[in-house]
């Protein structure tokens, strides 16, 4: 057992886990935060991604510990006072989602995407995405949400 | 933006895996490692003996419930009345095992960790027995034999049509063409793994099922069958499902081996699926040989069509194997008029894992079958391909058409879909895009189908739609279908706020409601019937509102209900010009009514256009150009509608060039057991689609509706494979079979050229 402290969504939280203890799991046992879902065990299918200090991290491929002293974004942290992100806004707006399983990862998967390629091509996008997988929508409308949410995201950045 | 997804985009959203109950056990299934064997004993006291493990259980344990006989649904006379052999199939496998995933014994512990590894520690002897994994290998005299209850591994052998007409068909024919093509096995793989949480209720010697399902209503009457316990005693509770396409409608034998451990252990029982279990024991999908041929006529007509189907439905028979018998006879004249056909099916069990609806359950697989022979005979013909069908579709004014195969098709305009789709796609344009691929030393190939499939007709004696008024004049629908990603809570909301007349905003859809599940009847959701089915219920049920509250407003108003007006939530007595809102009616108590409706199929139907653009160098095809004009008849909600159709192309586009479930054709292991052998289709693989719609309203439903779940991979398996064949034609290859993966057609094009010098 091993006693970590992760900053979740902005608030410390300390809690004694398992060495092997996966952070997916972690955030969905220990914290109640089930947004971020597990949808394979090779991290192939990105639906458990969340931030580790500003990059987009499979929570499912690294341990508790391993973020012991981290801060951790989940998809539950992203709307800010009940606001949507633009990117949560331009996934629903695209219809890039279906079920909504993948959505969480794609999401983070986006945001992430978007900080380092604030006005990606279409390329950018398919290149950026292919850690996650969608069964539902084709992906064509995700890869319309990505832009959507970047152009969203330009323009607020433009207005500061 | 959906009503679904506010809950969905910030995480909000409620799926199996996501429910915990108080003092809940976990269980974690021993699986087997052999594709065939004999369990000569299962070592299970050093697991017991591990800290946290509560309970074991094994076969020994499934056969003592009773817990053994699934349903089936191959529930129709065979060939000369030929009667389905069903084996068998304890929830927790019992002397023998039949397939590599098959569960054999459950661990129950405190956490999921401690279950698990104290399944390592159960040590299970094999004797092995030579597996049979090829479906016409398991068919042929001296195969090994999975059941001893089903002779030469046959579970039933049956046909549809004529087949002396065919023969007279063939006998007459200026031109035969054969194609035998393989729609292989692939795994559904919706996004959400499995998660099932199981609680007892000792009081009543109930159950209440935390679980991802289609429906509850199919789902409930299996798990009945299966265990024989009453479906009053179940419940179900589903909020978010991810994904489904077939895969979650069975009675999986987990479920109930978790049913004999929530009842023994007295605690609720959690188990969550990983996803290399569900690949190797989620229901698997398609796995049909279709051996085809096609009789034609001087001109180029159809006189008759010949398809002798083999059946690959794994070590058991799945709840939904009826389907690749029943809707691909339903379907199998395609959009064409054919004199005269003939199918031929022989359902064969093999050591693999059960096989199940997947996306159009038949439906994609005798359209695949259909429009690769008819491609094929355009090309030996040297007939444009699409002049070929032209000169051979139903026309519309032969609609009702009844088919060879005794359904009866409402009505299509395919001349009007194909025209439109051959301009969407600038089928003229094609040589000169042809030769620019070639200038660059691509090959080009351009594939069409034109299709048609039955869809929206249930299995319940009716769709029942409740309606609840409440004083805010808001209004509660409740339905025993389940939105698996579909939408209802979108869709069905507008089929109830137009009908009313009032805004969305005030419209709710409960599904599968636990108040509600035992009252209602209806469908589940599959087969693309919800929105035939419960959302034309939606809209009779609204009309049955106004007209009960009609009679309440006219007391109201002192006036008789003739004199009273409805319109956009309100009665108006036309006489004194008073009105009453909805919500005053139910001002006293909720108003409830029940709408009923039976439906029959309706037949979508769509030409969808593709090309492709192969690199002869590393055999990759890349997706040129999508194209695809749908009569999906009356659209409620377009975006959703075209989001059903890009996945459903994008699911047929990942089987064309990448899916496939292998297994070793001698050992029967799993080759393709989790997500990095399994090829998924991701972003990037269908960049674009160019779509229109073809409406011509259904009079099947009220509403002119009619399914669109599964027309997207129905049209794009063989449009893509069409394109891909159109494209190597020129170098000789006469035949490649999916999946077309850039090593397949590299080698094909290097044989082809060789051959060619």
């Amino acid at each position: 057992m091993a006693k970590v402290t992760i900053k979740v969504n902005g608030k410390n939280q300390t809690r004694n886990v398992e060495d092997r203890t996966l952070l997916a799991d972690f955030l969905r046992d220990e914290l109640g935060l089930t947004g971020t879902h597990v949808g394979c065990d090779t991290s192939q299918c990105g639906c458990c991604t969340v931030h580790v200090n500003g990059r987009a991290v499979k929570s499912c491929s690294m341990l508790a510990v391993q973020a012991n002293g981290a801060q951790v974004l989940t998809i539950e942290g992203l709307a800010k006072n009940g606001k949507l992100h633009p990117v949560q806004r331009a996934f629903s707006e695209c219809h890039g989602l279906q079920c909504g399983f993948c959505t969480p990862g794609m999401i983070m998967a986006t945001v992430g995407l978007l900080k380092d390629k604030p006005n990606p091509s279409e390329d950018d996008i398919i290149h950026g995405l292919e850690g996650n997988l969608c069964r539902c929508t084709g992906y064509i409308n995700i890869v319309k949400a990505v832009k959507m949410g970047a152009k969203l995201m330009r323009g607020k950045g433009k207005r500061r | 933006m959906r009503v679904e997804d506010p809950r969905l985009v910030t995480g909000a959203g409620r799926f199996a895996a996501d429910w915990n109950l108080p003092g809940q056990l976990h269980a974690h299934f021993v699986r087997s490692d052999r594709a065939h064997a004999e369990i000569v004993s299962l070592e299970t006291g050093a697991a017991r003996k591990h800290p946290g493990v509560r309970a074991i259980f094994t076969g020994a344990d499934a056969v003592r419930a009773g817990y053994t006989k699934p349903m089936h649904t191959l529930a129709f006379p065979g060939k000369g009345g030929m009667q389905t052999r069903a084996p068998e199939r304890p929830a927790l496998a019992h002397g023998k095992v039949r397939f590599v995933g098959e569960a054999l014994a459950m661990v129950v512990a405190d956490t999921a960790a401690a279950a698990q590894d104290a399944a390592e520690l159960i040590e299970v002897q094999y004797r092995e027995l030579a597996p049979v994994i090829a479906p016409e290998q398991a068919l042929a005299s001296g195969a090994p034999q999975l059941h001893e209850s089903v002779p030469g591994n046959l579970s039933l052998e049956a046909e549809a049509g004529d087949a002396a007409a065919v023969e007279a068909a063939f006998a007459r024919a200026a031109h035969v063409t054969r194609l035998k093509v393989e729609v292989t096995r692939v795994a559904p793989n919706p996004m959400e793994p499995r998660a099932c949480l199981v609680a007892h209720e000792p009081q009543d010697d109930s159950y209440t099922f935390h679980v991802c399902m289609q429906g509850v209503t199919t789902l409930r009457r299996q798990m009945s069958v299966y265990t024989g316990v009453a479906e009053d005693r179940m419940r179900f509770v589903a909020h978010d499902v991810g994904g489904g396409f077939g895969q979650r409608t069975p009675a999986y034998p987990e479920y109930c081996a978790l049913m004999l451990a929530a009842k023994d252990t007295g605690r609720p029982v959690k188990w969550v699926s990983t996803r290399s279990e569900g690949i190797a024991c989620d229901t698997h999908g398609r796995a049909n040989i279709i051996d085809g041929a096609l009789a034609l006529d001087r001109d180029g007509r159809f006189l008759g069509m010949r398809l002798d189907w083999v059946n690959d439905m794994g070590s058991y028979l799945s709840p939904a194997s009826q389907g690749h018998v029943r809707n691909t006879s339903t379907c199998m004249t395609g959009v064409y008029r054919i004199p005269a056909l003939y199918a031929s099916y022989r359902v064969a069990l093999t050591n693999t894992n059960p096989v199940s609806a997947y996306r159009g359950a038949g439906r994609p697989d005798v359209a695949y079958a259909i429009e690769r022979l008819v491609s094929r005979a355009a090309a030996e013909l040297g007939i444009d391909t699409a002049e070929l069908r032209r000169r051979n579709f139903i026309p519309p004014e032969a609609f009702p058409y009844k088919t060879p195969t005794g359904s009866t098709y409402e009505y299509a305009d395919l001349p009007g879909v194909l025209e439109k789709a051959l301009k969407l796609a600038d089928w003229r344009g094609y040589p000169k895009r042809r030769a620019r691929s070639e200038k660059t030393g691509k090959l080009r190939g351009i594939g069409i189908a034109t299709v048609i499939e039955n869809t929206g007709a249930g299995q319940a004696a009716k769709d029942e739609v409740e309606l609840e008024l409440d004083a805010r004049g808001h209004v509660t629908v409740h339905t025993v279908s389940k939105s698996q990603g579909h939408g209802h809570e979108t869709t069905l909301a507008m089929i109830v706020a137009d009908a009313l007349g009032i805004p969305r905003e005030r419209v709710a859809v409960r599904q599968c409601g636990e108040d509600r599940q035992h009252r209602l009847q209806g469908n589940h959701t599959g087969g693309s019937r919800s929105t035939v089915g419960a959302g034309s219920v939606c809209h009779i049920a609204a009309r049955k509102l106004i007209e009960h509250c009609r009679g309440l407003a006219a007391l109201e108003l002192g006036v008789e209900p003739s004199q009273v007006d409805y319109a956009k939530g309100a009665f108006r007595s036309r006489e004194s010009k008073r009105a009453v809102k909805l919500g005053e009616l139910a001002g006293t108590g909720p108003v409830s009514v029940v709408g009923e409706g039976k439906f029959g199929s309706t037949f979508p139907n769509g030409c969808h256009i593709a090309e492709v653009e192969i690199d002869p160098g590393t055999g990759a095809a890349q997706i040129a150009s999508y194209c695809a004009v749908d009569d999906i008849g009356t659209v409620i909600n377009h975006a959703i509608v075209e989001g059903q159709l890009h996945g459903g192309v994008v699911m047929g586009a990942g089987q064309i060039f990448g899916e496939h479930v292998v297994y070793d054709l001698e050992s029967g292991q799993l080759m393709t057991g989790s997500f990095m052998d399994y090829c998924m289709p991701r972003a990037g693989m269908v960049r674009a689609i160019r779509g229109a719609e073809h409406p011509t309203p259904s009079k099947v439903s009220p509403l002119g509706v009619k399914g669109v779940g599964e027309s997207g991979c129905t049209g794009s398996l063989p449009a893509l494979a069409n394109a891909v064949a159109d494209a190597l034609r020129p170098l000789g290859v006469a035949h490649l079979d999916m999946p077309l993966t850039p090593a397949k057609i590299w080698h094909a094009v290097r044989d082809a050229r060789k051959g060619g010098n």
